[in-house]
């Protein structure tokens, strides 16, 4: 076969002693620029997987710009790639930041302090002639006072040593349990009282964003938290692209490594900021949708996207952590938190066990805004739960300056009469972009002050600097690049507004449409429960300005953060908490919207600000 | 053993749009009834027919619907006055086609002097619609709209992503609008939401639903007209507007209508009006002067047979 050398020549600010950086490649004849440009190590934008539809991963070849996947390679090439080209995701996880260690909930100890992996340490009464039991009998003998009525097996590996390790330390080990397939297996015997470092990473594994936490599991502490975009973005911006990439063995691969590697680094760069030994990592427990724990495990996710639309199971048993790849001890557990379905997954089971809905007698509702919204309504004596495509617009993702809740990031904004903007920045730096909470409020504001009008258009006519005609669109100017910490101007068109309006009718009118299922009216629902990946501030009030939001009284609203996050950490502290997700996940019925006539309809009548029906909107003026 | 009729009673009745001035003036609306259900509420208005004239001589009209005008077509002003006197025209609606690139693109200076005179000769009310080309409408309709300042005439269109040119302009002059939404009762409801928040009269605007023809989609039209009629009479103002329906235009641009002579297209005219009628329109505008002249007879038989008259 014809093989050829692609060149691809990066942009200027990537220029290392004031010489261009040039990536080189050889590729087959016929093969397309993206993947070139992949082999070569060269990133590229590529929303939509390569699919040619979102026109992100343009080059220049021959002086003319042209999309790369739809370019193939029939000589020897020089590229040009833009500035604008390279895919920036990849880059922000590296430095991911930590934006504090997240909301603490009211639930946080709800459950008996007993970590899914625990260490005990033992002293081992004398050999006599007279007592002939194995090493082994003698550990499990000793444990059965220890551990409450569960059966313990061993893993090989740890009986391997067994002998010489009681025999080196003077019978005086610390064991550590684990808790897989419903009972305790010891995973490791170690020399003398090592009970004191035992640490754990919870981990919310969302389409458009990861988080990861480091716990001590002895004091339940959390010592700190990352947050990152998913490296998969890089193969598609939404689960079905990601589903069609990895539908072959090559992308199943990609996309399992970028999420690996996502969690990777974060359990990388939070050991080495706690100086943990990454050999005391002995548990991890996940939290995220069917698709990403699908892809995480490199399981076929192709059944996901055909009808029925099965996954291949909704609760994955837990593993060693060496099965995946994952950096830590290798003889740690990493457990998965069970799911409903295919459209809601174990990151809503772990919402629910974070709020309780399940355990109290009034009727709750869980709103988890993210790139899938999702819901679920109900007490201990029902839950029923639905999804909603919102996409990541309120993760900051899609939005021409919009970036996760992290240092630069606007979280607050007010709109003054004379169209003056005071932003509050994420580390009171210089505003980069702007995050969820600072779209929610700024949307709120240009609505008020009557820069946009209530179907999201720009008023033209307003007299401001900080309204003008942007490339294609109207825009706002929110900081001008003197203001600004990205070194431009940070702005919200007419697009952003769009794609908001349209994440944020899809999560209402998913709301209203879940609460006519069972014949409820919101007025019925007495605590509801904001989950998202917004940062740590969400103004309720604005939520309900745009129409995100029911207007209901403001003491029913609780902001609750990342609650997947928070039900993995409880999971991975109690397994009392962790054997209740299963019950979870077992008495949430699913309700599929798209079967439902009316929310099609319910979705048209939200995309407007706050509702085309204003009385469902009282105290919004 | 009698049957007994189920009888539905609605609070809040349709707004009533007036256009014109003194005794000229054309009542459109007010009804607190379904169409022509008597017994379950009134219809103050009997809707009307106006037939629809361009500003400039047609080049896609068949021969069928051009004939009963002749050569008064050449002349817009003529035209209208044929309208008025040999169709009985009440009111009449004006397409301002010219200004549209495609058909020239004229500007309001062309366009006022035919509209004043029209206005002049015709003695009705006016109804005046632009071209359809978004940027020379915002020239040209403000333009127009003030030189007709006080007349009290409906202009038109009005869409969500095309409504504050034409909403100040008509606030400034006095003229009642259109506001036109894509068959979305949704849509409907947001472009009457605007257009009142720029302090427009939610009482002077008419709902165009969108038009379509027997036999493309029609009854996707009547559903989202008759949900929109419900969720007024039980209160919902901001959907308690008139509708207007342009059904000539759309009839006649069907090859249905083009082909097999002038009775099919006229037929297929009347039975689209019907429909839209029965749907709740309370304007229609329309091309041929027969099947203006049937639907004009249909709806006074319609109104007569409920004695309410």
């Amino acid at each position: 076969m014809k093989e050829f050398s692609v060149k691809f020549i990066l942009p200027d600010g990537f220029l290392i002693f004031k010489r261009p950086v040039i990536k080189t490649a050889t590729v087959a004849k016929g093969t397309d620029l993206l993947t070139a440009a992949t082999k070569a190590g060269v990133i590229l934008n590529a929303t939509c997987g390569g699919d040619g539809l979102c026109g992100k991963c343009k080059v220049v070849v021959n002086k003319k710009t042209v999309p790369a996947c739809e370019t193939l390679v029939e000589s020897d090439l020089e590229v040009r790639v833009p500035k604008g080209s390279l895919e920036v995701r990849i880059k922000s996880s590296l430095s991911a930041e930590e934006f504090t260690k997240g909301i603490v909930l009211k639930r946080e100890n709800a459950y008996k302090h007993s970590p899914m992996v625990r260490k005990i340490y033992l002293k081992l009464p004398e050999l006599t002639a007279n007592d002939n039991a194995s090493d082994l009998d003698r550990l499990y003998r000793e444990l059965a006072g220890k551990i409450d009525g569960v059966h313990i097996s061993a893993k090989f590996a740890s009986v391997k040593f067994l002998s010489g390790t009681l025999r080196d330390s003077d019978f005086q080990v610390t064991v550590t349990l684990g808790l897989k397939d419903g009972h305790f297996e010891i995973i490791s015997v170690e020399p003398g009282d090592t009970t004191k470092a035992s640490y754990g990473f919870a981990f919310d594994i969302g389409t458009t964003t990861v988080a990861g936490q480091l716990v001590d599991l002895n004091t339940r502490e959390i010592l700190g938290t990352r947050i990152a975009f998913n490296k998969q973005a890089a193969y598609g911006s939404d689960v079905i692209t990601r589903i069609i990439f990895a539908s072959v063995p090559e992308g199943l691969e990609k996309a399992h490594k970028a999420v690996v590697s996502n969690m990777n680094e974060m359990i990388g760069d939070l050991i080495k900021a706690y100086k943990v030994n990454l050999a005391d990592v002995y548990a991890i427990a996940c939290a995220g949708n069917m698709t990403m724990m699908h892809l995480l495990l490199k399981v076929d996710p192709s059944a996901i996207r055909k009808p029925p639309y099965l996954p291949a199971t909704t609760a994955f048993p837990t593993i060693h952590s060496s099965e995946v790849e994952i950096e830590a001890n290798p003889k740690g557990l990493i457990s998965f938190l069970p799911g409903v379905s295919t459209y809601v997954g174990g990151d809503i089971v772990a919402g629910i066990l974070a709020c309780g809905i399940f355990e109290t007698d009034e009727l709750s509702l869980l709103i988890d805004i993210g790139t899938n919204g999702e819901l679920v309504l109900g007490n201990k004596e029902w839950m029923i739960g639905a999804a909603a495509s919102a996409g990541p617009a309120f993760e900051g993702s899609g939005l021409s300056c919009g970036m996760k809740a992290v240092k630069g990031a606007v979280q607050k904004v007010r709109i003054d009469e004379d169209l003056s903007v005071h932003c509050d920045v994420i580390g009171n730096g210089k505003p980069s972009g702007v995050c969820g909470s600072g779209y929610i409020d700024l949307l709120c504001q240009m609505l008020k002050r009557g820069i946009i009008d209530k179907s999201g258009k720009i008023n033209k006519d307003t007299k401001s600097g900080r309204i003008r005609l942007g490339e294609t669109r109207p825009e706002f100017v929110v900081a001008f690049k003197s203001e600004s910490g990205a070194g431009k101007d940070v702005v919200i068109n007419e697009d952003d507004i769009e794609n908001i309006k349209r994440s944020k009718g899809a999560i209402y009118s998913a709301v209203i449409a879940l609460l006519a299922k069972v014949e409820k009216d919101i007025k019925d629902v007495k605590k509801i429960y904001i989950a998202g990946g917004f940062g740590n501030y969400l103004n309720i009030e604005n939520a309900i300005c745009i129409g995100l939001l029911p207007d209901v009284e403001r003491g029913r609203y609780e902001f609750v953060g990342n609650s997947s996050l928070a039900g993995a950490r409880m999971s991975l502290l109690s397994t009392e908490a962790l054997e209740k997700t299963g019950d979870i996940a077992k008495n949430i019925t699913y309700i599929d919207l798209s079967a439902e006539p009316a929310y099609m309809d319910e979705y048209i009548a939200s995309l407007f600000f706050p509702h085309t029906n204003l009385w469902r909107f009282p105290s919004v003026r | 053993m009698p049957i007994e009729l189920v009888k539905e009673k609605y609070s809040t009745p349709i707004n009533t749009v007036e256009i014109g001035l003194g005794a000229q003036t054309v009542k459109i609306g007010g009804e607190s009834t379904l169409p022509f259900l008597f017994d379950e509420g009134s219809m103050p208005n009997a809707p009307i027919v106006a037939p629809e004239i361009l500003d400039c001589e047609p080049t896609e009209w068949s021969e069928s619907l051009k004939g009963p005008f002749g050569d008064s077509m050449k002349d817009p002003v003529r035209w209208a006055s044929k309208c008025v006197k040999d169709f009985n025209a009440k009111i009449l609606c004006v397409r301002l086609q010219s200004t549209h690139p495609d058909y020239g693109g004229k500007n309001a200076d062309h366009v006022i002097p035919i509209v004043n005179a029209i206005a002049k000769s015709a003695g009705v009310p006016l109804i005046i619609i632009g071209g359809g080309d978004d940027e020379r409408d915002n020239d040209v309709l403000p333009k127009v709209s003030q030189a007709l300042k006080g007349e009290n005439c409906l202009f038109g269109i009005a869409t969500q992503n095309n409504y504050k040119t034409l909403a100040a302009t008509c606030l400034a002059d006095g003229h009642s609008i259109i506001a036109e939404s894509p068959i979305d009762i949704n849509i409907a409801k947001q472009v009457n939401i605007l257009i009142s928040d720029m302090g427009f009269d939610p009482a002077r605007i008419v709902m165009h639903p969108t038009t379509t023809s027997l036999g493309y989609g029609m009854e996707y039209v009547y559903s989202i007209m008759e949900r929109g009629r419900l969720a007024a009479f039980i209160g919902d103002k901001m959907l308690a507007m008139p509708f207007v329906l342009f059904v000539g235009s759309e009839v006649w641009k069907t090859k249905e209508s083009k082909e097999s002579g002038a009775a099919q297209g006229i037929n297929w005219e009347v039975a689209t009006a019907v429909s839209m009628l029965q749907a709740g329109a309370d304007l229609l505008v329309m091309r041929h002067p027969d099947a203006a002249r049937t639907i004009t007879k249909y709806i006074e038989i319609a109104m007569d047979r409920g004695g309410n008259k």
